[in-house]
């Protein structure tokens, strides 16, 4: 892989386009996980009274955290990634300059990442507005840096579709049958233990319920079952899908 | 004057289809060299490979010496790329999108904004550094990435049909630029459809087709040596050939017969209408010989899509 520090490069000029969508991008990054904050937590969780020995909004907020940045880093690696190689031909300029293409795609992870940071800190602002928050203030720090490792692993998967996308409307594939199942049964809105047997084990082989279990912990304080090995099969998962989609997105950039 | 590129059996192939079929060819310093070439004549790809962003299937390429290859940062970083397509960055401004090339060439921001401020006025598009892409004309946009191309104070530039759907004005003050980035030392590879376009900037050129390279000569000396001076052309049918060929016999000049058309090439356009004039043909037209014409004989007639 050739890879170098003009990966910032490729960042800065992200950060350079996002200027101007600034206000909006914002907003829809806040509302979707506001949504479900008030849905779930407030109106859902008004009948479910106390979630081990704690408000259900406790329980829901860094579930939803882990998903908030694992669907802006994935949408932006998608979407934002596909619209910059065959629409705005951003990857064709970049490629002619001593920027690699392998630095261009993974510039565009840590892009990925650093907007799922974003809707994590927004969404623990507006967690700390309505009164939930973590067992110790260093823990919403620790949790925003566990966001943009989270980030890092789904932007880069989400990439590995982008290398193969005929079109847009691939993605879908993707969103409907990655994303989305991954949203309802990785134990972001209720615990797994109620799930039959079969289900709870499929469960173990969604990245984002590792995700999940752990931002849990980091902002309960509650210990979590088998840390150390969730955190090494993300990182495993993470750097594998890191690593193939720099190799296929250059297949697919450079001919 | 020193060599700046050289290719040897330099072959290009995307799976069963080969783009470029073993060509050879050489590229002075501070020269303009041109590749032309009906659609699909394997010139954009051989451009491509010089500046790094198309991998060498098999054969040499070198530039400077160093042999190109899509990681060489050393060769990227003397090069500059005027694209077929424009690609501007449309989320940046004016400005913006040459600033953000000057730091992918790791060129600081002091250096950066003099640089820029001299290539806006160089491109003569100063009053627009804080305007959208979206509000540039094709011909502004084409200045822009002349600008953005010269960034890095290239060694070589590389034109890949920099004028393409542009209106004569704007066409003609690119030629201007480019001719005066020649004069200051640079090394042009140029591709271009257009003849009159090689004819303006290049010392040397090569026909392309299918991959191969046909001819290579000076503009002006092609022109001689595979047409002649001078063009007539006939529109009349067909059936007229036999009459207005056994009128001319005793002329020295090659004929052709394409659709509804006519051509004569020789050296004495003059003599041959006066010829012709005595036939009382409608339709009769003498002009000088051009590249378009050494163009078609070499590539055909036939289109190329």
């Amino acid at each position: 892989m050739s890879l170098s520090y003009r990966i910032a490069y490729v960042f800065l000029r992200n950060l350079y386009s996002y200027k101007r969508f600034i206000v909006p991008t914002f907003l829809v990054s806040l509302v979707e996980p506001l949504f479900y904050l008030i849905t779930f937590g407030v109106g859902m969780g008004a009948y479910m009274g106390a979630f081990g020995g704690q408000p259900y909004l406790n329980f829901l907020v860094p579930g939803v955290l882990a998903s908030a940045a694992m669907m802006a880093a994935s949408f932006e690696c998608l979407y934002g990634t596909y619209v910059k190689i065959v629409h705005e031909k951003v990857y064709d300029s970049l490629v002619a300059t001593p920027v690699s293409a392998d630095e261009a795609v993974a510039g565009d992870i840590a892009w990925g990442s650093f907007r799922g940071l974003i809707s994590g800190t927004l969404m623990m602002v507006v967690a700390l507005a309505m009164g939930v928050a973590p067992a110790a203030p260093w823990r919403a720090v620790l949790l925003l840096v566990f966001m943009v490792f989270v980030g890092i692993l789904f932007g880069s998967l989400a990439m590995i579709v982008t290398s193969v996308a005929p079109s847009f409307d691939f993605f879908s594939y993707y969103t409907e049958l990655a994303i989305t199942p991954m949203l309802f049964f990785s134990g972001v809105f209720f615990p797994l233990d109620k799930f039959p047997p079969w289900m709870r084990t499929l469960a173990e082989f969604l990245p984002l319920t590792h995700a999940v279990r752990i931002s849990r912990g980091l902002f309960t304080g509650e210990p979590v079952s088998g840390l150390g090995w969730r955190l090494a099969v993300l990182a495993v998962i993470a750097a594998a899908a890191f690593t193939v989609s720099i190799r296929m997105m250059r297949k697919r950039l450079i001919k | 004057m020193g060599t700046l590129v050289t290719a040897s059996g330099l072959v290009k192939t995307y799976g069963e289809v080969v783009a470029v079929a073993g060509i050879d060819f050489e590229i002075r310093e501070g020269e303009c060299f041109g590749f032309l070439g009906p659609n699909g004549a394997g010139k954009t790809t051989t451009v491509r490979m010089i500046h790094c962003v198309s991998p060498v299937t098999s054969g040499t390429l070198l530039v400077g010496g160093l042999p190109a290859a899509i990681d060489n940062r050393a060769l990227k970083k003397m090069t500059g790329v005027i694209p077929q397509e424009i690609n501007l960055d449309i989320d940046l401004t004016v400005k913006e999108n040459l600033i953000i090339f000057a730091r992918f060439f790791d060129i600081g921001r002091a250096e950066a904004n003099a640089r820029i401020a001299e290539l806006l006025r160089f491109v003569e598009l100063e009053a627009k550094a804080s305007a959208k892409i979206s509000d540039l004309s094709t011909g502004m946009k084409r200045r822009l990435l002349i600008a953005r191309a010269l960034i890095n104070r290239p060694r070589l530039i590389v034109a890949d049909e920099p004028t393409t759907g542009l209106d004569p004005q704007a066409r003609h003050l690119i030629w201007q630029r480019l001719r005066q980035l020649k004069t200051q030392g640079a090394t042009l590879v140029l591709t271009t459809q257009y003849m009159e376009e090689a004819q303006q900037l290049c010392d040397r050129i090569v026909v392309m087709h299918q991959g191969r390279i046909l001819k290579e000569g000076v503009p002006g000396r092609l022109v001689e040596e595979e047409i002649g001076r001078e063009v007539v052309e006939v529109r009349t049918p067909p059936e007229d050939d036999a009459r207005v060929l056994a009128h001319l016999s005793g002329f020295d000049c090659a004929h052709e017969r394409v659709g509804d058309t006519l051509y004569f090439y020789c050296r004495d356009g003059h003599g041959l209408m006066k010829r012709l004039l005595e036939l009382d043909l409608p339709n009769t037209l003498n002009r000088p010989a051009t590249l378009e014409d050494v163009f078609l004989k070499l590539t055909g007639r036939s289109l190329h899509e």
